[in-house]
């Protein structure tokens, strides 16, 4: 037995046949390591890793009593196993074993004797110093868990997850997308025995489903991988299906789906609906709904109108449903068609096409077809009456949203309302001509329906205090408060002469107009100020017969009035006077006579971003005006705090713009129960901001009065950039907006100038249904799903769940097989091809849909005409055996070539050309596939394609294609008409390969593809131990390679599991606790966390299982208190010196 | 044989020519590979580089390298996988780091840093090592032996 104390060393030097002794001078290696130190014996052998020479080894240890070994020999990564086995077997630790690698890094690569011996020698010189420091090592034992991950639901990741579950164990099936089968489920046809592929696919995908122990987990990503081999955690999440798997399959969804994006399992050929099945045999066969991201309408929107689902409902012709979408969160559908600034049409992808979609006009012309055909719209009551009562304070946008979301909740609910007439800022504010009276009686005719008592004429601080709302006196008793009473003060000037009679502020003005009050409009009239109130005024007093002038400070561009507003205002012949601002009322007798002006010009940008006008010196001048409307801003009133503060402390608090200070995310007040919105916290907003604050007051309330904490809120901000993630195209598989055809938008039909200045009729007149169904076809349905609900309602089993969320699972499994495949090469590269100019220019991919009687067409071989073509071109190598894009065959393409000319043949009775560099029918069966394709007629042509061109026929029409290529077999130009051209492209890795990689510690080949353990020894292993691969994500393959290397993968993970344990390497830190000084230092350098601080031993501690004997903690501990085992300072060093030995 | 015209090898030097030495602290799971697979491939290589198997660059302690030039090394490389691969997650970033500060070092010391070369090379760049340590055997033949530096 081998001593493993003073070291006796025996070096063999091996010759490798040729492979080292061709280069390296083994004798003479030999004979410098007899004569170093501690070496017992050294020899040279032809071949040291056969059974003779393993012998010797073993020989030497029982018999020279060497306890040290030296193989000078191919890579460690080849035969060190076999060593160590060698010298285990004579009783020698394995770990007492060191290789001197003078093949791969030596002989192999070196073609000068003298000094490849040299460096030899040198090598051998460093193996000898370093295995005399060599310690026994053990390697430590695992447990294996026996379930198994493999990644991919195609044919490879099928088969051997078949293989592995059949066997008894647990899988877990990984697939990106919404069904498993891959690309093969894809196919028609498979060569050379033209079997159907779905009918020796789906069998296996049906019985994946029914393998009790195979988990299929679709949709779903591997996000990280942790631990090692046998024992391996990994988080996988599950992307939302927003079906269950109550679904039956019957596909009553599909019917009602208003939405059409095109189909990437059709090679986008043809357009499908956003609730779907891939394919019929889908598994699993529940639907699921493609939902890449919320449209940016919606996202813009402060109420979360589904805006693309009413949009897409229209294009349909299905009015009656979108009113009913429309109302499901709009409580003010007919205000907000009029008037709403419709932030959803700024965020509209289309005007990354063309013009923004006229949304707005949508949402009037499906309320007014409601009207039309539906008199008495019913609400969907609440299934159950809450006690708790709510008070909202002002009929304006956000106190009627706050009540119709609380009404709907169930809860009691009272407006109170100041005026005789209810909805705020709608009812006094809004010119008639934008918003007729009917129209928002209607809106609250609705809200009424759902139970919200309103009343009039009840004045905070005057007829009631908010004191008596939260007390139990008679017809008050409230549980919490709603503040929504807006601003309508309008803010003065801050001139002389403002209180002379004839100056108005803009909001009062168009209240007594509005209320019918008196009011008398002069026949100058000024307006100071260039917001949209501003320009109602303007326009109003265009109908009381006034001359108009509107006094800006600034200029148009920084206007903030909306464009609709300002042209339909210049139409109507109000003047603007830009760059003017009074600073003077003139007065006589009391009354306005006109303003002293002073003309600007803009300076340096202000706060507000916009350029700070400056006054022009010398420039006064008076302007003659009779009455005088100050429209520059408003504020809420706060008089009513004065007489009706609430007792309870802390009492409420405002800002310096005499606005509520409320918590920005509940809109609760220092007083609990009482929360406010709307332009009482915002300042003069627009409608539809404050029916978001009114939403969000609804929510804070349920939340209060359900005693929930005031956070978590999931009613909507919008983002103040909305729409981010549409950048290029509206949908991951749409053409990119530049490419997209241009369509006009619908302009809305005016009432004339002429007619409009004769009374308050409405100005906009609406669009008829076949403009509104064209404009509503424009909508491009981004992200795919508009959240129409369709598919909800029609769902019979309920199975539609659009609120599912991302789920993240964790688990653990003991061995990982990756085959996530490839994708196609992008043939438009090769612009010469025509690939996406060319109609009948198609990838193999596309005619393989086409061929396949799920297809686009049917299984029918169609020009984009819709005729049969009269000759079909065939370009093999497209995008591989390539220079410029891909060196590597792709294997599988000659043999789809030959396929599709024999299926051109049998479903056409066009002629069929083949152009192609050079056959390669190298699969059992192949070569008489070949040979059946030549007889059957198709012409062979030797060549690399130059170039595809359209072409004429002699008579001028007869479009088709040219196929240029020299034929190299007849050393000839030619070429030769065809119809269609179908390019066999190049597989390659998937886009994001290298993200794969990263999770699963994989490397990859200068392909791409992921990179095997041995090319010809250990094609499925990886050099990860534990990790495996197959199929095309490792290189392209056909088929049935595909399959035997899934088996072959199977297999290996069998082995394991079976074998039920791993040895793990004893490369590992271990600590001198002697030695360490508790600096900490290791602990934040490991990246698998194996370190801990024993606090009270005050020492760093290895955990064993986890450390993978990186070394990191070793280079690094000050006090060098860690030794990596294996691998110590001392025998590095070691090493290093018998390298760099004088040699000798 | 293959041998591409960039990564050509001198041809060989008279034997009483100085020949520089050079040790390369390859690490086990991108860069080894990566010079096993130039081997594999025949790619040739300059033989006066020396490999030395260290599992992860991170293990590279300063001392290696200042000990090597002691002991007679004309020049050292340190090969890890590229950033973000790292078989140990990070492993190359420590490196990384440390030898930026080695550098500084060396040149304090009156030698020229040029004669530490951190690459990146991956399992499948063999022809990548191969360049490397032709490039290395080069720029150490132009910089002389190390005892002209001290």
């Amino acid at each position: 037995m081998a001593d493993n104390g003073s070291p006796r060393i025996g070096v063999y030097v091996c010759h490798c046949g040729f492979n080292i002794a061709a280069t390296v001078d083994v004798a003479a290696v030999r004979e410098v390591a007899e004569g170093r130190p501690d070496v017992v014996v050294a020899r040279d052998y032809q071949f040291m890793c056969s059974n003779a020479g393993q012998d010797l080894i073993k020989q030497d240890i029982e018999e020279l009593g060497v306890n040290r070994v030296v193989v000078a020999a191919c890579s460690p990564l080849m035969h060190e196993p076999t060593f160590r086995g060698a010298a285990e077997a004579a009783g020698l630790n394995p770990y007492l074993v060191q290789i001197a690698n003078i093949r791969e890094q030596c002989a192999w690569v070196h073609h000068d004797r003298g000094p490849a011996t040299t460096k030899a020698t040198a090598l051998v010189n460093g193996a000898v110093a370093r295995v005399a420091l060599h310690e026994p090592l053990k390697a430590m034992r695992a447990n294996v868990t026996p379930a198994t991950l493999v990644v991919g639901g195609g044919i490879a990741g099928l088969q051997a997850a078949l293989d592995i579950t059949t066997a008894g164990n647990e899988v877990y099936l990984v697939e990106r997308r919404s069904t498993i089968g891959g690309k093969m489920a894809r196919f028609d046809k498979t060569f050379p025995t033209l079997d159907c592929a779905a009918c020796i696919l789906t069998p296996k995908m049906v019985g994946a489903d029914r393998q009790p122990n195979l988990h299929m987990m679709t949709l779903s990503e591997v996000e990280s991988v942790e631990g090692f081999v046998g024992n391996f955690e990994v988080k996988v999440r599950q992307h939302a299906r927003y079906v269950t798997a109550d679904c039956t399959s019957c596909s009553d969804c599909v019917a009602v789906c208003p939405v059409s994006v095109p189909d990437p399992f059709n090679e986008l050929l043809v357009g499908r609906t956003a609730i779907h099945k891939a394919f019929p045999q889908a598994i699993p066969s529940t639907y699921v709904i493609d939902r890449q991201g919320r449209s940016p309408c919606m996202e813009a929107c402060p109420i979360h109108q589904n805006a693309a689902g009413y949009v897409s409902l229209v294009a349909a012709g299905r009015y009656a449903e979108a009113a009913k979408l429309i109302r499901r969160r709009n409580p003010l559908p007919f205000i907000c068609g009029r008037v709403c600034y419709a932030a959803c049409e700024e965020a509209c992808s289309r005007s990354k096409v063309d013009e923004p979609i006229a949304i707005r006009g949508l949402k009037r012309f499906v309320m007014d077809w409601e009207r039309e055909h539906e008199p008495d719209p019913q609400p969907d009551l609440p299934a159950q009456r809450r006690p708790e009562k709510v008070a909202v304070i002002g009929s304006g946008p956000s106190g009627l949203t706050c009540a119709f979301d609380l009404a709907q909740e169930g809860y009691g609910v009272t407006i109170f309302e100041k005026h005789d007439k209810l909805g705020g800022m709608l009812a006094v504010g809004l010119p008639g001509y934008r918003c007729p009276r009917p129209i928002l009686e209607r809106d609250l005719d609705y809200i009424r329906k759902l139970g919200v008592d309103m009343k009039t004429g009840q004045e905070l601080g005057k007829t009631f205090s908010l004191d008596d709302l939260l007390s139990d006196a008679p017809g008050f008793g409230f549980d919490a408060v709603f503040l929504a009473i807006g601003a309508h003060r309008g803010l003065p000037l801050g001139i002389p002469g403002e209180d002379a009679e004839g100056v108005v502020s803009g909001v009062d003005y168009l209240r007594t107009i509005n209320l019918g009050l008196p009011q008398t409009t002069g026949k100058r009239v000024a307006i100071v100020g260039g917001g949209n109130t501003a320009l109602d005024a303007a326009r109003t007093a265009r109908r009381e017969h006034a001359e108009v002038t509107v006094l800006y400070r600034r200029t148009r561009s920084e206007m903030p009035a909306e464009e609709d507003e300002f042209a339909d205002a210049v139409a109507e012949g109000v003047r603007f006077d830009y760059l003017t601002a009074p600073i003077e009322v003139l007065v006589r007798d009391g009354r306005v006579s006109g303003l002293r002006c002073v003309r600007m010009e803009l300076g340096e940008p202000d706060a507000s971003g916009r350029p700070r006008p400056v006054v022009l010196p010398g420039s006064e001048h008076d302007r003659p005006f009779d009455t005088v409307i100050v429209s520059i801003s408003q504020s809420p009133d706060r008089d009513w705090y004065g007489n009706g503060s609430p007792s309870a402390k802390p009492a409420l608090a405002f800002t310096k713009w005499n606005t509520l200070d409320v918590d920005p995310q509940s809109l609760a007040t220092p007083v609990a129960g009482v929360f406010a919105g709307g332009d009482v916290v915002l300042g003069p907003a627009t409608v539809v901001e404050s029916m978001g604050q009114g939403r969000r007051g609804a929510e804070a309330i349920h939340k209060f009065l359900s005693g929930m904490a005031l956070e978590g809120f999931t009613s909507h901000m919008p983002p103040a950039q909305p729409g981010l993630g549409f950048e290029e195209r509206p949908y991951l598989h749409s053409p990119t907006y530049s490419k997209m055809e241009r369509l006009p938008r619908a302009e809305m039909p005016k009432r004339s100038v002429a007619e409009r200045l004769t009374d308050y009729g409405e100005v906009d007149l609406g669009f008829t249904e076949e403009e509104a169904k064209r404009e509503a076809l424009r909508c491009l349905h981004c992200g795919a799903c508009v959240e129409c609900r369709s598919c909800e309602a029609a769902c019979p089993p309920k199975a539609v769940d659009l609120e599912m969320q991302d789920e993240i699972t964790t688990l653990e499994v003991g061995q990982i097989l990756v085959a996530t495949g490839y994708e196609l090469f992008d043939s438009s590269q090769i612009t010469q091809y025509g690939y996406g100019r060319y109609d009948n220019v198609v990838t193999g991919l596309e005619f393989e849909r086409m061929l396949n009687s799920t297809g686009p067409t049917a299984g029918q071989v169609l020009l984009k005409n819709g005729k049969p073509p009269r000759a079909v071109g065939i370009v093999h190598c497209v995008g591989s055996r390539d220079e410029k894009y891909n060196v590597y065959c792709s294997r599988t393409c000659c043999m789809a070539a030959l396929k599709f000319a024999h299926l051109v043949k049998e479903r056409t009775e066009a002629d069929v050309y083949e152009f192609y560099i050079d056959m390669r029918a190298f699969g059992k069966g192949y070569e008489e596939f070949y040979q059946r394709v030549l007889r059957e007629g198709t012409t062979m042509i030797r060549g690399k394609v130059a170039e595809v061109v359209p072409a004429l026929g002699q008579n001028g029409s007869d479009p088709h294609l040219l196929i240029r290529c020299e034929d190299t077999l007849i050393g000839k130009f030619r070429e030769i008409p065809v119809d269609m051209v179908v390019l066999c492209s190049a597989l390659e890795p998937p886009k994001d390969a290298a993200d794969i990689a990263r999770v699963f510690s994989l490397s990859r080949s200068p392909d791409g593809f992921f990179l095997e353990r041995h090319p010809k020894l250990d094609p499925v292993g990886t050099t990860t131990d534990g990790v495996y691969v197959a199929g095309c994500s490792q290189g392209p393959k056909d088929i049935p390679d595909t399959v035997a290397q899934a088996q072959a993968a199977a297999a290996r993970i069998l082995t394991l599991i079976s074998r039920g344990e791993v040895t793990i390497p004893p490369i590992r830190a271990v600590v001198n606790e002697a030695l360490c000084g508790g600096c900490k230092t290791c602990i934040g350098l490991c990246p698998y966390r194996a370190i801990h601080f024993d606090s009270e031993a005050e020492v760093a501690r290895v955990n064993e299982a986890l450390c993978q004997g990186c070394g990191t903690c070793v280079a690094a501990c000050p006090a060098s208190a860690i030794t990596g085992a294996g691998f110590t300072d001392a025998q590095i060093l070691a090493e290093l010196a018998g390298i760099l030995a004088p040699v000798g | 044989m293959v041998t591409t015209a960039e990564n050509r090898v001198p041809e060989a030097a008279p034997p009483d020519e100085w020949q520089p030495r050079i040790v390369a602290f390859l690490c086990n799971w991108c860069s080894y590979t990566g010079a096993d697979l130039a081997g594999i491939s025949r790619i040739e290589w300059d033989p006066t580089v020396h490999i030395v198997r260290v599992m992860c660059t991170g293990r590279m302690d300063p001392t290696f390298v200042a000990k090597a030039l002691e002991l007679g090394a004309d020049g050292v490389i340190i090969s890890g996988c590229h950033p973000g691969d790292c078989h140990y997650q990070e492993g190359n970033y420590k490196a990384l780091r440390r030898v930026h500060l080695l550098r500084r070092l060396l040149k304090d010391f009156g030698i020229d840093p040029q004669r530490l070369r951190l690459v990146w090379v991956s399992a499948s760049e063999g022809v990548e090592w191969a360049k490397t340590a032709n490039e290395m055997a080069r720029e150490i033949r132009s910089l002389g032996p190390m005892r002209a530096d001290a």
